[in-house]
């Protein structure tokens, strides 16, 4: 159970042992439901088919409100991406899940990432703005001029420019930060 | 800035070992692999958070289970400076500066200044293009500390460039999409590579600009002022201007030249990983024509030049760090060493035997005895 744990992100061998010894502590009814409710978010998570972004039906509950704004896409790398922005409740648009950035060393080019899909809304529809959100890495700020490059000759493209230290995910922002960035977005040249 | 004590916990071979340092010069004498070095090479990973012999936080630490700590009192003209290094076996290390865990590396770096100088240095002349360019590398990552992250940005484009270069679609066809305009993957890496390049290639043609006087004249003072030092910086991309945007420019023209052969080799042929720097004395090139004493003068005077450099940007005297290297040394270079840092510089040197170099070097030291993991 210990080196399954350590394969969760952020577990090292010291947290995934007291993870552990506290799993087995609990009683035997409360373990079943964990391990009950791990299968069945997996079986019937899936993805969102118009935004990519984690859902347990076929379309999303931000793509099926009818309070959201469609004329606004706000595109991510991840879904946790998408969490992180929900929290800060500034932004009423709708999103595009990429499902990461292109890095040729790990084999993920642009064909392995939800971009015609994107490229098909944005043409299809009409939407005012696009606001690219991914973190100013190097696979990031590539992700971003490749993005930017296809969606300019249909619709106003801009980033937002978040001081995150490099190499930070969104993840890690707090609401505020995220907040004022959003704010102080800026025209892709 | 003087460092007044360090504590190295499960590092290298020592277990849990202090050492306070009292003297402006500290020589650790012993055997071979007793620890000498590995104690310098704490210093240096306080200095610039890598160490010149690994790249992986799991060789330096001593258990497999442990944590690896190194941690510093450093005294500077502004006040005392407590700085610590936690090293892990799984996962990141973390740095602190006096108690307060840092969120950036980048913010560490920069405290402590050091000057290097190991036998392996007196290869600098002879050896390949790459140890030129680590040796400009750390003398930057020294006086502007943002240098490091720009240099490991450069990396890292390179290699995700290089990468994409050896797969098949790597090559510059276009990459269609529906009915837009083709955009190539390609050449987002070639700007990417441009810009974080023409940062690395201004801050080296500035470095070298600042210390090719220093060095000419040190080499000039050890030579009995027969010998005329040149450096210079002979940078992959010219640098016919300061203007960065005309750099990028020249950098991009100079890609699609070698377009061509990049696709045959299926690597990056342009850009600073390229850049070499060139030595000549007395209008000769030191690296085919200078004799074994030329090429360990020319060391030396970039080792005191480094010395002075550091020390008037920082405005205050970096540590010295002699890896082994006084021995080699002969009395004449090591006496016009001496003279050059008194006991300005706070000086800490590995030997095996005493014998070795001049007694001089004795006064204002203090000896310590390093053996199996202990400073005794
Ligand atoms: N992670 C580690 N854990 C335990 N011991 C280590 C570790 N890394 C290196 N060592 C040991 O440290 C010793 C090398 O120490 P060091 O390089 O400081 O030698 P030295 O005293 O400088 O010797 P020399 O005079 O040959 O340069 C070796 O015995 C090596 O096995
Ligand atoms: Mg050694
Ligand atoms: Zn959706």
């Amino acid at each position: 159970m210990i080196e399954q744990l350590q394969h969760l992100p952020g577990i090292g061998p010291k947290s995934a042992q007291r993870l552990a010894l506290y799993i087995l502590k609990r009683p035997e009814e409360e373990v079943k439901a964990l391990a009950i409710a791990l299968m069945e978010a997996k079986t019937q998570v899936g993805f969102c088919t118009i935004c990519f972004h984690l859902s347990a039906d076929p379309i999303c509950e931000i793509c099926r409100s009818p309070n959201r704004d469609s004329n606004v896409l706000c595109v991510v790398s991840e879904s946790k991406d998408v969490i992180a922005l929900e929290k800060t409740r500034e932004y009423r648009g709708k999103y595009h899940v990429l499902g990461g950035t292109i890095s040729p060393m790990d084999g993920i080019g642009p064909d392995q990432l939800h971009i015609q899909p994107l490229v098909r809304r944005v043409s299809q529809q009409k939407i005012e703005e696009v606001i690219i959100a991914i973190s100013p890495s190097v696979e990031g700020e590539t992700t971003t001029l490749y993005v930017g490059q296809l969606l300019k000759p249909f619709t106003k493209v801009t980033r937002i420019a978040f001081g995150l230290p490099m190499g930070g995910d969104l993840e890690y922002a707090d609401e505020v930060t995220l907040a004022r960035a959003l704010e102080g977005r800026r025209e892709l040249d | 800035m003087y460092l007044r004590s360090l504590h190295l916990r499960q590092f290298r071979n020592y277990l849990d070992q202090s050492v306070e340092f009292s003297a402006p010069k500290t020589i650790l004498v012993g055997d071979n692999a007793q620890g000498k070095s590995n104690l310098l090479e704490a210093v240096e990973l306080l200095s610039t958070l890598r160490s010149h012999r690994t790249s992986r936080d799991r060789d330096l630490i001593r258990d497999v289970d442990a944590i690896g700590q190194i941690s510093a009192q450093l005294e500077r003209d502004l006040g005392s400076v407590d700085l610590a290094i936690t090293l892990r076996n799984s996962s990141r290390r973390t740095v602190a500066l006096n108690g307060q865990s840092l969120r950036r590396q980048l913010d560490f770096l920069g405290t402590l200044n050091i000057v290097q100088f190991s036998s392996l240095d007196l290869d600098l002349v002879r050896g390949g293009p790459e140890q030129r360019r680590n040796w400009l590398d750390s003398l930057l990552i020294q006086l502007e500390p943002i240098y490091a992250s720009i240099l490991q940005q450069y990396t890292h484009i390179l290699r995700q460039r290089n990468a994409l270069l050896r797969q098949e679609t790597g090559v510059r066809t276009q990459v269609a999409t529906s009915n837009q305009p083709p955009a190539s993957e390609l050449a987002l890496w070639d700007a990417q590579l441009a810009v974080a390049g023409t940062r690395v290639i201004r801050r080296r043609s500035r470095v070298v600009q600042r210390i090719a006087p220093l060095a000419t004249y040190w080499h000039r003072q050890i030579s009995g002022s027969t010998e005329e030092l040149m450096i210079s910086y002979l940078p992959n991309v010219e640098l016919q201007s300061d203007d960065p945007t005309i750099v990028q420019q020249t950098f991009l023209a100079k890609i699609q030249e070698r377009a061509i052969a990049e696709q045959y080799q299926h690597t990056t042929l342009v850009g600073p990983h390229r850049d070499e720097v060139n030595f000549s004395i007395n209008q000769t090139s030191a690296r085919q024509y200078g004799s074994q004493g030329q090429q360990r003068t020319l060391v030396l005077a970039l080792k005191l030049a480094e010395l002075k450099l550091i020390e008037d940007v920082i405005g205050e005297p970096p540590l010295l760090l002699l890896d082994d290297v006084l021995a080699e040394l002969d009395l004449n270079r090591q006496n016009q060493l001496l003279d050059a840092i008194q006991d300005r510089f706070q000086t800490l040197i590995t030997t095996t035997h005493l014998g070795s170099f001049d007694a001089q070097w004795l006064n204002s030291s203090q000896v310590f005895t390093v053996k199996a993991g202990q400073v005794l």
